[in-house]
């Protein structure tokens, strides 16, 4: 009898009995429609997903199921567009809560989400087959030689190949990256004037160590954008937006927010580490990533693992030994999971994200009362909303707070904003804490250049230093 | 026409010999980015204003690599790599870089100039422009961007004195256009080589000289024969920039055989098409001129089919038989626009040649790029003659 390998990946994610039987076809809906074979489903069955997650742990499988579910939303947005649901999509990065409050509002009449990060993130992470995406926008307009955002591409991608339907409205935010936002322009000039998009963006324009959310002219202009933003979203889908829906989405997320700051900080502090900081910030990607399904499945995934967290420290178990050099990157590549793998070969393990990281201000009550400048001033309270001075001081308190032996800077080079400063955060960071920072030039989402083999060497010389440094002998 | 341009070459080298006595004698030195910056207030506060757009050298790009991701555009990387090599007088006596932040390559590279401790003030300027909440920002920049202007200098800004500073920008303005307009002329007495200077030179010679000398070479080139072979192909120059020195490709072209005739970029040239009124609110008429109803810059949003529209304009204007797409390497925004543009030129018929420039004008590299650059003239030659 012929493997049913479909069958095998929903069993793996914690899908049984009557579940499995009714998300069975609409997997294999979504797998045919996403182009992935029967081959790409067995090495990421065999091979890729548990060389690359901790999948002796329940929680992290049922956290692959919560985002197979996502993927089948995604890949049904032609459909769902047929039967007159409203389509709305989102970039990265941005602040989840005011597109979750657009799902709370609308509910089943409309679609919330990200789907090129959902894609490449599904696609990459476990399946390793993001790869036929990109090579299709470089074909149709998107270079390959000037480093372009793969994120970016897949989103140009998805929509030309006919996976992903044309939005009613894609608000997308500029207030990090130029790329992310024209990209909906050369979509609507080069594919289909059915693309509607709006744009809200912000200039970087604050004086190095000026902190950005204590300006409150800066904060009232990034509210008055945001407010302008989702107006228009809500005349496009004829769906507005109440304040009673913007607080049921501030309040799941504040509770899923709660819950995965106990997971990171439980998980960092503990020796030995129990989880990677891969599957950490999988783990927290809800917070910047609206799913349409909400927080239910991965909430429930995270309940699930937060138990297994306690139970492997409580019993001394970890995934590297006891007193394993640690390090915490600007943005673990989780979507090249490879990496954290390489890195735990070594006896290294990644643990926290920075930029994934809330810092004690961004915990901290807002000082306004007004729903769009508290979310204004959440914007600016995250590192990336932030010049590099003010960012600085914030990769100081994480590095404080969660202890690693190194930082990584790097694995953004296709960003011009977020991806361009890290030598000079690597030198300031050396110089106020004396912390190793090395920077990897690598790409986030994409490995076609920069494989295992041509990243090996600078990592394992990186987690060797790391291990001479703690006076571990191999 | 050769006179006059040694002249004013002459008077723009002196120019940071210049600014250092101005510094000696107690005036401050303010550099500035971009066009939307307005260098009459930094005249009008009685400082000496120093446009920063330099470029066509590969070792300033490359000596930023140090702190910097290796993608940036050339001319970013450029405007802190010249001084990071020593090679920059100006900078190290500037009391202020005023830097217009428009995009990522000059918002990060505005920060390696504050890492380095170097005095720096930004200018935001909104790529949603078609917004009044973006115009408004955009207005109230200006007005810090004033405030600092007179707290450097300790000077109050006249009113009167910037709109003085205004007429002479939109003198010169309109003695480009004049001179820009003997291009459409069959065989032009001008080719872009001279002009893309003449716009520098703008920048760094006395504004009562310059329009002297301009008023000078449009007499002398209003009646010259044409300085290019007959029936030469007419093109389109379209790019970001062609920054202060990188003159290698215009060079290229029209020793190929080719009149560049008209030209199409956003940085490192005047406005000279958008004067700014000199009636009422000058801040109010220097936004409207060149941010509200200029035809906007690429990373503005929207921006593309408006400005392909301009493009076309200036195809039929011109008589166009080519367009070049002057690229700087990594940038971007432009690349994703060429592809439309592209696009929208194949469906017209116009050939167009793409062309990147990282500042790399080694001897390997000159070969190959000239004969890009010379197979593409040949190329529209053949198409005219058939025609």
């Amino acid at each position: 009898m012929p493997r049913d390998v479909n069958r095998e990946l929903l069993e793996l994610a914690e899908f049984h009995g009557e579940e499995l039987e009714k998300i069975y076809p609409q997997w294999k809906y979504t797998a045919d429609r996403m182009g992935l074979s029967d081959e790409d489903i067995a090495f990421a069955v065999d091979h890729y997903i548990p060389d690359n997650w901790e999948v002796q742990y329940k929680g992290i499988r049922m956290m692959i199921g919560a985002y197979l579910r996502e993927t089948i939303d995604v890949v049904a947005t032609p459909k769902m567009k047929e039967d007159g649901v409203k389509i709305v999509y989102g970039i990265l990065p941005a602040i989840a809560t005011n597109y979750t409050a657009i799902k709370h509002a609308g509910g089943d009449k409309v679609f919330v989400g990200f789907p090129d990060l959902l894609l490449v993130n599904v696609m990459n992470s476990f399946f390793h087959e993001a790869a036929p995406y990109f090579y299709r926008a470089e074909a149709e307009g998107f270079t390959y030689g000037c480093r372009h955002c793969p994120l970016n591409k897949m989103r140009f991608a998805a929509f030309s190949s006919g996976l992903i339907a044309a939005p009613d409205i894609i608000w997308s935010w500029g207030f990090n990256c130029d790329e992310g936002p024209k990209t909906d322009e050369m979509i609507k000039c080069l594919i289909g004037q059915d693309w509607n998009y709006v744009v809200s963006r912000i200039p970087h324009d604050t004086e190095f160590g000026i902190i950005d959310d204590e300006i409150e002219d800066r904060v009232k202009y990034l509210a008055d954008m945001m407010k302008l933003g989702a107006q228009q979203v809500s005349d496009a889908i004829g769906i507005k937006v109440t304040d009673e829906a913007m607080a049921a989405a501030v309040k799941a997320n504040n509770k899923y927010s709660f819950k995965i700051g106990q997971l990171v900080n439980m998980c960092c502090n503990a020796d030995p580490a129990p989880l990677g900081g891969d599957a950490l910030t999988m783990m927290q990607q809800p917070i910047t990533l609206p799913f349409n399904t909400g927080f239910k499945y991965m909430e429930e995934a995270l309940d699930v693992l937060i138990k297994e967290m306690r139970a492997a420290i409580k019993e001394g178990r970890g995934i590297v030994p006891k007193g394993a050099p640690k390090v915490g990157f600007y943005n673990v590549p989780f979507c090249i999971p490879w990496v954290g793998k390489m890195f735990r070969d070594n006896g290294v393990i990644i643990s926290f994200s920075h930029v994934l990281t809330a810092s004690k201000k961004q915990l901290s009550p807002s000082k306004y009362e007004d729903s769009w400048m508290q979310a204004a001033e959440m914007w600016l309270r995250m590192s990336i909303g932030q010049n590099l001075g003010s960012e600085l001081e914030g990769i100081i308190e994480k590095i404080e707070m969660n202890h690693p032996d190194a930082m990584i800077m790097g694995f953004f080079d296709f960003d011009r904003w977020l991806g361009s400063h890290h030598k000079m955060l690597a030198k300031l960071l050396e110089d106020r804490m004396g912390i190793p920072s090395y920077y990897i030039e690598a790409d986030f989402w994409d490995d076609r250049d920069y494989s295992p083999e041509a990243l090996r060497t600078r990592i394992e010389s990186v987690c060797q230093i790391l291990k001479m440094k703690k006076g571990i002998v191999e | 026409m050769e006179a006059i341009m040694k002249e004013l070459a002459k008077q723009a080298k002196a120019r940071p010999v210049l600014l250092q006595k101005a510094k000696e004698e107690g005036k401050k030195v303010i550099e500035y980015t971009g066009n939307f910056i307005p260098e009459e207030y930094i005249r009008a506060a009685g400082a000496e204003p120093f446009l920063m757009c330099r470029g066509g050298d590969p070792e300033a790009p490359d000596a930023v690599l140090e702190y910097m991701l290796r993608f940036m555009n050339p001319l970013a990387r450029s405007m802190a790599g010249y001084w990071l090599m020593g090679m920059d007088v100006v900078t190290p006596i500037t009391d202020l870089i005023v830097m217009q932040q428009t995009d990522n390559h000059v918002g990060r590279i505005s920060e390696l100039l504050e890492f380095k401790g170097l005095p720096v003030f930004k200018v935001g300027v909104p790529p949603d422009w078609d917004k009044q909440l973006a115009v408004d920002y955009y207005k109230d920049q200006l007005k810090k961007f004033v405030a600092k202007m007179e707290e450097v200098t300790g000077n109050k800004i006249d009113e009167d004195e910037v709109r003085k500073n205004f007429a002479k920008t939109n003198a010169i303005n309109e003695r480009l256009r004049k001179i820009s307009e003997l291009r459409k002329k069959n065989n032009p007495p001008i080719g872009f080589s001279e002009f893309i200077k003449l716009n520098h030179y703008s920048f760094a010679v006395d504004n009562d000289v310059m329009i002297g000398k301009l008023d000078e070479l449009y007499d002398e080139l209003k009646d010259a024969p044409g300085k290019f072979m007959e029936d030469c192909p007419r093109i389109l120059l379209v790019g970001h920039a062609v920054a202060i020195g990188d003159y290698v490709v215009p060079k290229i072209l029209e020793d190929a055989g080719a009149a560049i005739v008209a030209d199409f970029l956003d940085e490192g040239i005047r406005t000279y098409n958008d004067d700014v009124a000199l009636e009422g609110n000058l801040i109010d008429n220097f936004v409207d001129a060149k941010y509200v109803n200029k035809v906007p810059i690429d990373i503005f949003q929207p921006a593309w089919e408006q400005r392909f529209e301009y493009i076309k304009k200036l195809i039929e204007e011109n008589r166009i038989d080519g367009v070049v797409w002057y690229q700087l390497a990594f940038d971007e925004i432009y690349d994703m626009e060429c592809s439309c543009v592209a696009k929208w030129l194949k469906e017209m018929d116009m050939p167009m040649l793409k062309l990147e420039s990282s500042y790399e004008y080694s001897r390997e590299s000159m070969g190959p790029l000239t004969t890009r650059l010379e197979s593409f003239v040949e190329a529209l030659k053949g198409g005219k003659k058939n025609a």
